[in-house]
């Protein structure tokens, strides 16, 4: 063992820079691998400790029926269930409400507590994060929108229906179940005096607040189904909203869940860049001192001790970086979890975590481990009389191409090609650090034009159709409201885009979008497989639903929604994320087949350069308390994306720089290689009368043809790729198919700055030919 | 007693002989210089390269080693200069300072009087190119390409016109004894002397003014070592000028010119005159020389 080390050392000496190379690819590895398993692993505890710590609920129902009868009915039926372990039943106010938000605007049916008992329900309390209890009236918010406009001290205005009441920010709560817009329900926690004046107000009603602990919280979903018909069994009418377990711990960490999908596929891919860089690495070492070898074998090593010191070799640096880059991920965290609390709402504190940061090392550890002892190998086959006599021939004499004698191209061109033939190990490595940058600017530039510049794509793909405006109204005055709309000029269009809960007989509750006729839909790319319903006996579901129970076009389901029953075939597929992945389609004639619609919504879209607020002004001044609810819907879209497009931005220009650091590191790596390998051969073209100039462009040009191919390929083949690759990256939040645009002239150009960036770094890591002499060759040195 | 006939007779041979090692210790007559040639008669010369006080210095450890000292030399044009001396004398470093190879701690070194010895590493390398030819004792032939391409990589860099360039390298290949099938093949699937003569060939492709050969059958044996002294001996009957470094007399028999460095200086040099094979008599002039001389 201690030969081995002594040569692992030696050969360390010897190979000071790929060393570097090497290391600073796993520290890369380590840090984002150790950062990806932070988020996946304890950053998801988070919300189970949180969850815990708060005795919160699994299932929330909050109904606008506030009767004697409810109440007892809900005790009754949860009482009833084997899964109950317990519950709280609260009186509150439930109200939709909409305050601006990072730019935008936050929309959302608002359950509405008094202080006190908010935070000392035995069931899912709120707890205090921030306060100033020297206000004495005042709103609490909840934690995810804090920011420099909503503040301890700063009012906010908070419109309900057409009344608008300005609190003062008392302090910032955590909720688990309800602390944020997409949990499905939002909480606000008011100071007794605000509440009694709300209440008052009549611009929130009354509800009923059902808080259940399940003794298996994985029943959650069903339960929620089955207390969510139970309500709408005594009473159709109700209002209700609801979530669960299941619903709220995946949709607070899907910006997580992005985030750590990104690293994890960046340290895998820097990883593979490493590995084919220590195989070429030890195959060229092989190469190169097989006369050293032979040697050491020769006086008595085993072709086992010099595997060993190989491996001792790289995983000594491996192990030393990966530690390094795991510790150097904690410099990170405070930043990522500021970007992930501002997604999930939920406060976390950082803190050291030894089984991360084991598996990081086992992971890079083994993976080397594996990679060396396969490059390794290759020792056995040494015999020390041939290796001490020549060598072993490496070079196929049997094909020599681009002679010289024959080909039309330039001199320097015809020996970098010939260079770039006989080089396969390097090509090789170039084409698998290629194609992963490529696949980085493909996704870059995919996410610039359809993230960054324009959500637009984006937010289709997460929530579907999209318009200027929503405005829901009571149903009995709809046919006055489409008259009115209808000699309105501001109007471009508008169609019925209505949402209700309806549930699934056997299965679980889904959001129904109602419309009177689907082809009226701007993004028709809503069905990914079949077609829109079109008559009332038809249903389309999402796809990610239809996959997770089975069901196929053409299959005939039950689904209830106000007390009825009935039968639907499947016409088609949709995905929309919004709610991960349990949604349907059905025309207004299908949904009233099970019950009536109290309200309606229509989705308008307004003629260019009309003002939406004041368009809503309009609408609230006409119809009063007819309204229901107004959103601007871009605003509203506006607020939540702030916070995407930014962490996009970070994320796309994290890739870009790292790709260019990565790019930078292996093609050094090549050329110091190669000036080693060609060392004598560049001595005697020297003394032939080649210059230092063109034996930099020769060297430069000969990693070229593998950089311009795989970075061609790479482009194509990942422009190809990349809509069905974040398909199946976003499979978990319902996303079966992406359809988004990839900008051909972004990665056109990105992909010719990548080609003109490596010819410049290797012409500049090859200006140490400079160096050689050609005397050197006649001294023989 | 001679008569006045025989005594003008004896004073214009005498004239004549003093008037030729005038001639020879004052050689810069235009650069150009009288000899004889190989059937006897006088032909003028020119000078290719000239050295002034050219000195050469390492540092070893922090310890200067002077290794050549004050060297003025010139060396013409059709001679096939050879430089002995034992090991350590400096042999080398001359033929790497004369070549362009090395530059000179100080000291000139002109090639038909432009000086060459302060030129920057490219145009060494330009200047190489156009006017000298290698041919090195450890042969380095690029082993990724075929012979032909050894040549051609040569050969490109100077002249454009390929087809004609590879007619040159043929006709090379031909009179140094090299079939069309070895040029296809690549230098590792070579015996030592078909690369020497494919390295002599690959010296010659830009018709060279001047041939620099270090010890160039040091690694051969001595049936291919005496092929390849027969192809530079052809060479230079052709009217090549060559410069050797050897340390075999053999070898040095080549040549018409032989230098003798000692510790860094010419002590001595010994005229041959041109090369005939099995001549006894320019053997023990050598002989007698490197003998004088302390080899």
């Amino acid at each position: 063992m201690s030969r081995s080390v002594l040569l692992a050392r030696a050969n360390l000496r010897k190979a000071r820079g790929q060393a570097a190379v090497i290391v600073v690819l796993i520290l890369l590895a380590a840090l984002l691998l150790n950062l990806w398993l932070w988020l996946s692993m304890d950053y998801r505890q988070n919300f189970e400790r949180c969850h815990d710590r708060l005795h919160a609920q699994h299932v929330t129902l909050a109904v606008d029926n506030v009767s004697g009868e409810m109440r007892e009915h809900l005790i009754e039926t949860m009482e009833g269930d084997e899964h109950t372990d317990a519950y709280t039943l609260d009186s509150v106010l439930q109200a939709a409400g909409v305050f601006a938000h990072n730019g935008g605007e936050v929309n959302h049916d608002f359950i509405i507590l008094q202080q006190q008992e908010a935070f000392s329900r035995t069931i899912g309390r709120a707890e205090v994060v921030e306060e100033d209890s020297r206000i004495k009236s005042g709103v609490y918010m909840p934690v995810l929108y804090q920011s420099d406009e909503i503040a301890v001290g700063k009012t906010v205005t908070i419109s309900f229906g057409s009344i608008s009441r300005t609190y003062t920010v008392r302090g910032f709560f955590n909720s688990v179940m309800a602390g944020s817009h997409n949990c499905g329900l939002c909480e606000l926690i008011l100071t007794p005096d605000l509440y009694e004046e709300l209440k008052g107000s009549g611009c929130a009603t009354g509800a009923t607040l059902c808080s259940v602990r399940l003794t298996d919280r994985e029943e959650a979903e069903d339960y929620e189904t089955m207390l969510k018909n139970a309500a709408a069994a005594k009473d159709p009418a109700a209002f209700a909203a609801s979530n669960s377990y299941a619903l709220v711990s995946r949709s607070r960490y899907i910006s997580q869940m992005i985030c750590s999908g990104i690293m994890s596929a960046m340290a895998f891919f820097i990883l593979l860049i490493a590995l084919v860089v220590i195989v070429s690495n030890i195959m060229n070492f092989i190469q190169e001192d097989m006369r050293n070898l032979g040697a050491l074998k020769a006086v008595g090593y085993t072709s086992r001790q010099l595997v060993a010191a190989f491996l001792l070799q790289f995983e000594g640096i491996t192990l030393a970086a990966a530690a390094a880059g795991a510790a150097l991920s904690y410099g990170l965290f405070p930043y990522v979890n500021k970007m992930m609390v501002s997604q999930t709402g939920i406060p976390y504190e950082v803190h050291f975590l030894p089984l991360p940061l084991l598996i990081t090392l086992f992971i890079l550890g083994g993976a080397v481990a594996a990679a060396v002892w396969l490059a390794a190998r290759r020792v056995r086959d040494i015999e020390p009389i041939v290796a001490l006599r020549q060598g072993m021939q490496t070079h196929n004499f049997v094909h020599n191409y681009v002679a010289l004698e024959r080909t039309r191209t330039p001199l320097s061109l015809a020996l970098a090609l010939k260079t770039a033939i006989a080089g396969w190990k390097y090509n090789v490595t170039i084409g698998v650090t290629m194609m992963v940058l490529t696949l980085v600017v493909v996704f870059s530039g995919m996410m610039l034009e359809n993230v960054i510049v324009d959500m637009t794509p984006f937010l289709s793909l997460v929530v579907g159709e999209t318009a200027d405006s929503s405005v829901g109204i009571q149903a009995e005055c709809e046919e006055e409201f489409l008259r009115v709309m209808g000699e309105e000029p501001q109007v471009e269009s508008l169609y019925l885009f209505h949402m209700r809960a309806v549930s699934h007989v056997g299965g679980l509750e889904l959001v129904a979008t109602i419309c009177d006729d689907f082809s009226e839909l701007k993004y028709q790319q809503l069905i990914v497989e079949g077609r829109f319903p079109k008559f009332e006996n038809e249903i389309a579901v999402a796809v990610k639903y239809a996959g997770e129970h089975r069901l196929k076009v053409g299959d005939e389901i039950t689904m209830t929604a106000g007390g009825k029953e009935a039968d639907f075939i499947i016409c088609g597929f949709t995905q929309i994320s919004n709610n991960l992945g349990k949604d349907c389609l059905l025309t207004r004639g299908g949904y009233g087949r099970m019950g009536e619609l109290q309200t309606v919504s229509y989705y308008i879209d307004l003629v260019q350069g009309a003002d939406v607020d004041a368009f809503h002004k309009e609408v609230k001044e006409r119809f009063g308390r007819d309204v229901v609810g107004v959103t601007d819907i871009k605003k509203a879209f506006d607020g939540a994306g702030a916070v995407y497009v930014s962490l996009m931005r970070v994320i796309v220009i994290s890739a870009l720089v790292l790709s260019l650091v990565i790019i930078t590191f292996v093609l050094y790596l090549l050329v110091r290689t190669i000036l080693n390998h060609k060392r004598r051969d560049y001595g005697i073209m020297k003394a032939l009368g080649y210059t230092t100039g063109q034996l930099v462009l020769q060297t430069a040009a000969g990693l070229m043809p593998a950089v311009v191919v795989s970075t061609v390929v790479g482009l194509v083949v990942n422009m190809w790729l990349i809509n069905p690759l974040t398909a199946a990256f976003l499979r978990g939040i319902g996303i079966v198919k992406c359809s988004f645009a990839v900008p051909v002239g972004f990665v056109a150009a990105a992909g010719a700055g990548i080609m003109v960036f490596a010819f410049a770094a290797a012409c500049l890591m090859s200006l140490k030919i400079r160096k050689i002499a050609p005397r050197s060759l006649l001294a023989g040195e | 007693m001679a008569s006045t006939q025989e005594l003008t007779a004896i004073f214009l041979k005498e004239f004549l002989r003093i008037f030729k090692a005038c001639l020879k210790t004052f050689k810069n007559w235009n650069g150009k210089i009288e000899c004889e040639n190989e059937k006897g008669g006088l032909q003028m010369r020119e000078v290719l390269l000239k050295t002034e006080q050219l000195s050469k210095s390492f540092s070893n450890g922090g310890v200067l080693q002077h290794v050549l000292k004050n060297i003025d030399l010139e060396l013409y044009e059709g001679d096939f200069t050879v430089i002995m001396g034992a090991s350590g004398a400096g042999k080398s470093t001359l033929l790497y300072a004369l070549s362009g190879m090395d530059t000179p701690t100080l000291g000139t070194i002109t090639f038909h009087g432009q000086v060459i010895s302060d030129m920057s590493p490219d145009a060494l390398a330009v200047f190489r190119r156009r006017h000298c030819g290698f041919v090195f004792q450890q042969i380095y032939l690029l082993d990724g390409m075929s012979i032909m391409d050894n040549v051609l990589a040569a050969g490109l860099l100077v002249s454009q016109e390929k087809k004609a360039l590879v007619g040159r390298a043929e006709e090379l290949f031909k009179a140094v004894g090299i079939s069309q099938e070895i040029q296809k093949k690549f230098p590792p699937q070579l015996s030592g002397g078909e690369a020497q003569r494919a390295g002599i060939v690959r010296a010659l492709i830009n018709a060279p003014e001047i041939l620099f050969a270090d010890e160039p059958t040091g690694m051969l044996n001595s049936k291919t070592g005496l092929e390849v002294l027969d192809t530079l001996t052809r060479c230079n009957g052709r009217g090549q000028s060559i410069v050797m470094v050897t340390h075999d007399m053999r070898s040095a028999r080549r040549g018409n010119r032989i230098l003798y460095l000692k510790d860094g200086a010419i002590l001595g040099e010994c005229h041959l005159g041109a090369y005939v094979h099995n001549d006894q008599e320019r053997h023990r002039k050598l002989a007698g020389f490197l003998e004088e001389m302390g080899w």
